[in-house]
């Protein structure tokens, strides 16, 4: 029995399909672009011929993610919270404490001991935290996002950047470039700023063992380690960190199946244009 | 009393510009502004010199030189730094007696305070966390835009329908931005609704130092008529901008020096 997932974030949307017993079959990743429902059907359709299977052998498709409205296919939309902790669930028993560090927002979510959500924070009014501190950064210092986690683990000890803001943080990290500082000491630094960041909104909420990561910061090694260093624990990082959102929506998908709730066939596949 | 010809100065070193202002009998009789630059020791060499031939007299015709602002530290003149907040409240007074609260909204940062009748700080509130209150968003939007940003508020006040940005960081409101762009927005609504934007950030600090009237806008966002009267319009109060509103604290710096060194 099929069941898919798939999670609309600002910059990338994931599919995920799993049988009944939670094995991932296949999963896909594209870009997010102005035209959600467009490619939605597009990733989706990837996914479904990986995984050699059809559309309508789908037991149940669940959507999440911030454009989650814009699925028309999907059977049922969930928030992504939920999604995280139940895709979480499966691949770590154990975690208590999820943050993800998204590319637009960061949250930080407690499980309890069955792991349900048992409260969260989050931070999609500021830059500052995100993603996207790293990429406007990244971008001043002259290095790739991707490499940007490699670069900062060969520093020894890092440069304080003492602005949160993005905007300032940029203008602080030109004047300390023009000092002469270590651009591998910098993003040691940019790390540390953002790590304690989502470590003290995460804190709220009491942080306990196990913790994972997820999202596209878990991507990043050199965050990792900035996080570790500011939660005094080690973290748990999933196989594939983009993509427990989605499994998440396939598992919750699952659930409801498994409780004897179906989906009305068949599925509207139209292939909505937001601009003509 | 003999104050004839008795010349004060009052400098003003900021994050975007450093501001020369030479008074007389509390009379601005001659004043000049340069950008900061890297070097705000030679800024502030040059900015002086201007300001001084603008006045027509020659430095040893001052009888003292206040320094304020973020670089006043780095002065090169034989003078104490005095908090720019004062020198602000200071030069307020002088335009505007009447002024209660007053909002400076500078290139980094945005400072708002209560003053006193006499021109006294009571309360002072300071948002330098977030860019979104301050004049570099300005700046962010400006450039994408293309608008210069001596330009930005008439055209901000010919716009019928404010865009409302679904954020308050500038970073996002700069994606948002493009993104409007694209969609057809008219530059005119999106200044408007960053005016918008920025009013409600500075309304959080005036809420929280409790606003009383009249209010008195100073600093860079004091040139910017479309950012004046969005936060009018969140205040319900009229917003009064002394003339050259980037000079207010220059000039209050002069007020001071020569109310202390007169004595």
């Amino acid at each position: 029995m099929p069941f898919a997932g798939i999670d609309i974030g600002s910059t990338m949307t994931k599919v995920v399909i799993t049988d009944e017993h939670e094995n991932i079959l296949a999963s896909h990743i594209g870009p997010t672009g102005a035209e959600h429902r467009h490619l939605a059907l597009r990733v989706m359709e990837d996914t479904i011929r990986h995984a050699e299977l059809s559309f309508d052998a789908l037991d149940f498709i669940v959507a999440t993610g911030y454009g989650r409205i814009n699925v028309p296919f999907s059977d049922k939309q969930i928030t992504e919270i939920t999604c995280h902790a139940r895709g979480i669930r499966s691949l770590f028993p154990t975690a208590r404490t999820i943050i993800d560090i998204g590319g637009q927002d960061s949250k930080g979510i407690k499980l309890d001991s069955q792991g349900k959500v048992a409260d969260f924070v989050m931070n999609d009014k500021c830059a500052a935290g995100t993603g996207r501190f790293l990429e406007v950064i990244a971008d001043t210092l002259g290095i790739d996002l991707e490499k940007m986690g490699e670069i900062s683990l060969a520093a020894k000890g890092f440069v304080q950047i003492s602005n949160m803001c993005t905007v300032f943080a940029e203008h602080e990290v030109t004047s300390r470039l023009a000092e002469g500082a270590d651009v591998a000491q910098i993003a040691a630094g940019l790390h540390q700023a953002i790590a304690e960041r989502v470590v003290n909104m995460t804190r709220r909420l009491g942080i306990e063992k196990d913790i994972v990561v997820t999202g596209g910061g878990a991507k990043n090694p050199g965050l990792i380690k900035a996080i570790e260093f500011q939660a005094g624990f080690a973290v748990l990082i999933p196989p594939e960190p983009f993509i427990t959102g989605a499994l998440g929506a396939a598992l919750a998908g699952k659930d409801l199946f498994m409780r004897g709730i179906k989906p009305e066939l068949p599925r509207k596949k139209e292939d909505v244009r937001f601009f003509s | 009393m003999n104050t004839i010809n008795q010349y004060y100065a009052g400098l003003d070193m900021g994050s975007v510009s450093i501001k020369a202002v030479i008074i007389s009998n509390q009379k601005i009789t001659g004043w000049a502004l340069i950008p900061s630059g890297g070097n705000y020791k030679t800024a502030a060499t040059t900015v002086m010199t201007q300001a001084l031939a603008a006045a027509k007299i020659r430095r040893e015709d001052l009888c003292g030189i206040g320094v304020t602002g973020l670089g006043a530290q780095s002065t090169p003149f034989d003078a104490r730094p005095m908090s720019d907040i004062s020198c602000q409240a200071r030069g307020c007074h002088v335009f505007f007696p009447s002024a209660r609260t007053l909002i400076d909204i500078g290139g980094q940062f945005t400072k708002t305070a209560k003053i006193t009748d006499k021109g006294k700080i009571a309360d002072f509130l300071m948002s330098e966390k977030c860019a979104t209150g301050s004049g570099r968003f300005l700046q962010v939007i400006s450039r994408i835009l293309q608008v210069p940003i001596e330009e930005i508020g008439e055209l901000s006040l010919t716009s019928q329908h404010p865009i409302k940005f679904s954020t308050n960081c500038a970073v996002f409101a700069e994606s948002e931005t493009i993104s409007r762009i694209a969609e057809g927005a008219k530059p005119a609504d999106i200044l408007a609704g960053v005016h918008k934007a920025m009013a409600s950030k500075v309304n959080m600090l005036l809420k929280r130092i409790k606003l009383a009237p009249d209010v008195v806008l100073t600093g860079g966002g004091g040139e910017d008529a479309g950012l004046a009267k969005a936060i009018g319009q969140i205040i319900g109060h009229p917003i009064l901008v002394p003339p050259n509103p980037r000079l207010t604290a220059a000039f209050g710096a002069a007020c001071l020096t020569m109310e202390t060194t007169s004595g």
